[in-house]
């Protein structure tokens, strides 16, 4: 018989939301359509917010647990359905990424190389740093959510892929205060989710008037100026 | 020593025999599972078992136009595959032929049997054999990377390629939670279905239709030769999904062979149940998913090629 645990220890649980999170982005990076990146990003807020609230636990900071809470709410329900809400009318043809700049083959292996590159930075520059467990762990999957967030913006052509790379990258971000800095005051962390769900009603309005401009996300057809 | 010989010679006979007669009935519950889930009622769980026997007694028809490959193929698949299934402890921490060669010649009979489909495949010359042995081709390319990197990504956790000291060393640890082996799992999980002709890869339960893949290649096949193949491959089914318990999920086994007879019964049963767990999970699983078109395959299996990948990334960090 093998070594019988009595509880799951702390490390094992933050190993297994770090892999969670890192396999729900390449959730994103390998599905083809909006409802496919849509459900990846809700796992993803989903974990994170776990995630965040087991850093809570441990450092038994309240303002950590309304973060949290706050997450949850706004990311991995709010955005989603607003989202949903405004796309419901563009036709289903924009919401598939056919052609994208970079295969979605390659973009799969460019992020694991991603992941390598980040952990590797992550490693070099925090050696000397004296951290602990949660930023350990955290921040290295902080940054490859930033890089593959900013990978999936570059390399996609349809505009609804821009929205959803820059909300992993915010998601990266976020990881990264929570797990550094354990507990930013929570006045910030509102007012960084404020700006989110502004930025994404924004961006979901412009794409809005995109698709009944242009009847195309296509943002390669966005490139070229036009004088009339 | 020759206690211990003869030891190895007795779980070796053993496995051969629980395998070759435990495999249909894995088949059988996976189809059963599929239908309830399906809310049909299914044949019994013994199904395969009638087919298989109807089908051996059955005459062959054999092409004129086919060679010596379309008739040998169903035998040298049958043996290689039972050969395989013979180095993968199944049922106690050990491989009856791991003195002979460790998991990488396990991979490489399983790529011996492929090999063979795939030329009777294009061997007796109808149209569907062609169409099938490419699609084959083109899969099995991506999934030996995969596989291999998965392999790699275990051998380098458990150190070594040996199956025997593989699977002691995963039960000696229980399951690991580490971000090597969890991405290794997630890769396993993705290039079983696609080693076994399952969903979104393949469907199992075709005949004649224009997405199959494996059919496709035996549509030439009847009779014994039928037979031996579809046996083979439930037994590489119960074999590789004996592995994956084995290797990721090693609750309840020994971590030697030497643990008593008790310990070593509660390790069999224990592995018997969590491959049909695995398997109800699979077939469950089928029922969720439809046929992806051919040309997003590749993706699925570059996702499982990409997961190992930073399952060694996660090793050398």
């Amino acid at each position: 018989m093998g070594e019988m645990r009595t509880q799951v220890p702390l490390s094992d649980l933050l190993t297994l939301s770090a892999v969670g999170l890192l396999v729900s982005t390449f959730g994103v990076v390998v599905r083809r359509s909006f409802a496919g990146w849509l459900s990846a990003y809700r796992y993803q807020s989903i974990i994170l917010a776990g995630s965040t609230a087991v850093i809570a636990y441990e450092t038994g900071v309240w303002e950590i647990y309304a973060a949290a809470a706050l997450t949850l709410a706004v990311k991995a329900v709010v955005i989603p359905r607003l989202l949903v809400r405004v796309t419901g009318s563009v036709r289903d043809e924009f919401k598939i990424e056919a052609n994208p700049f970079v295969s979605v083959r390659l973009s799969l292996l460019i992020s694991t190389l991603l992941v390598a590159l980040s952990y590797g930075l992550v490693r070099q520059t925090l050696a000397s740093a004296n951290l602990d467990v949660f930023a350990v762990t955290y921040l290295p999957v902080s940054v490859s959510l930033f890089f593959i967030g900013l990978f999936v913006m570059v390399s996609r052509r349809m505009a609804l892929n821009q929205v959803v790379g820059l909300l992993i990258i915010e998601n990266g971000l976020f990881l990264f205060t929570t797990a550094l800095t354990q507990g930013v005051s929570l006045i910030i962390e509102v007012g960084i989710l404020a700006d989110i769900l502004v930025g994404v009603m924004i961006s979901a309005l412009l794409l809005l008037r995109m698709s009944q401009t242009f009847d195309s996300f296509d943002i390669a057809s966005l490139e070229k100026l036009k004088d009339d | 020593m020759t206690a211990q010989a003869l030891e190895v010679v007795a779980i070796g006979a053993l496995q051969l025999v629980a395998v070759f007669a435990l495999a249909p009935l894995l088949t059988g519950i996976m189809r059963k599972v599929k239908a309830r889930t399906q809310k049909r009622i299914g044949a019994s769980v013994f199904q395969p078992y009638y087919d298989l026997s109807k089908l051996w007694r059955k005459d062959e028809v054999v092409s004129d136009y086919s060679s010596w490959i379309f008739r040998s193929t169903p035998w040298i698949v049958a043996v290689a595959t039972i050969t395989a299934a013979l180095f993968i402890p199944v049922f106690v921490p050990l491989s009856p032929f791991s003195a002979a060669g460790d998991v990488l010649l396990v991979l490489g009979l399983l790529a011996l049997a492929r090999f063979f489909t795939m030329l009777a495949g294009i061997d007796a010359a109808s149209a569907f054999g062609g169409i099938g042995t490419s699609r084959e081709m083109m899969m099995s390319s991506l999934i030996e990377p995969g596989l291999f990197l998965t392999i790699f990504v275990v051998s380098l956790t458990f150190g070594g390629t040996n199956l025997t000291s593989l699977v002691s060393a995963a039960a000696r640890t229980g399951i690991v939670i580490a971000p090597t082996m969890l991405f290794g799992l997630i890769s396993f999980l993705i290039i079983i279905f696609a080693e076994t002709g399952r969903l979104p890869f393949d469907n199992p339960a075709t005949h004649l239709e224009l997405t199959m893949v494996h059919e496709a290649m035996l549509l030439e096949y009847s009779g014994r030769s039928l037979a031996l193949i579809e046996w083979s491959q439930s037994t590489k089914q119960l074999a590789l999904l004996a592995l994956l318990a084995n290797l990721f999920l090693p609750l309840g086994m020994p971590a030697s062979i030497d643990a008593g007879l008790l310990p070593l019964g509660v390790g069999a049963l224990m592995t018997l149940a969590k491959v049909a767990l695995l398997a109800m999970a699979v077939a469950y699983v089928e029922t969720r998913v439809a046929k992806w078109r051919l040309f997003r395959v590749a993706d699925l299996l570059t996702a499982a090629i990409a997961s190992a990948m930073v399952g060694m990334i996660f090793f050398y960090l």
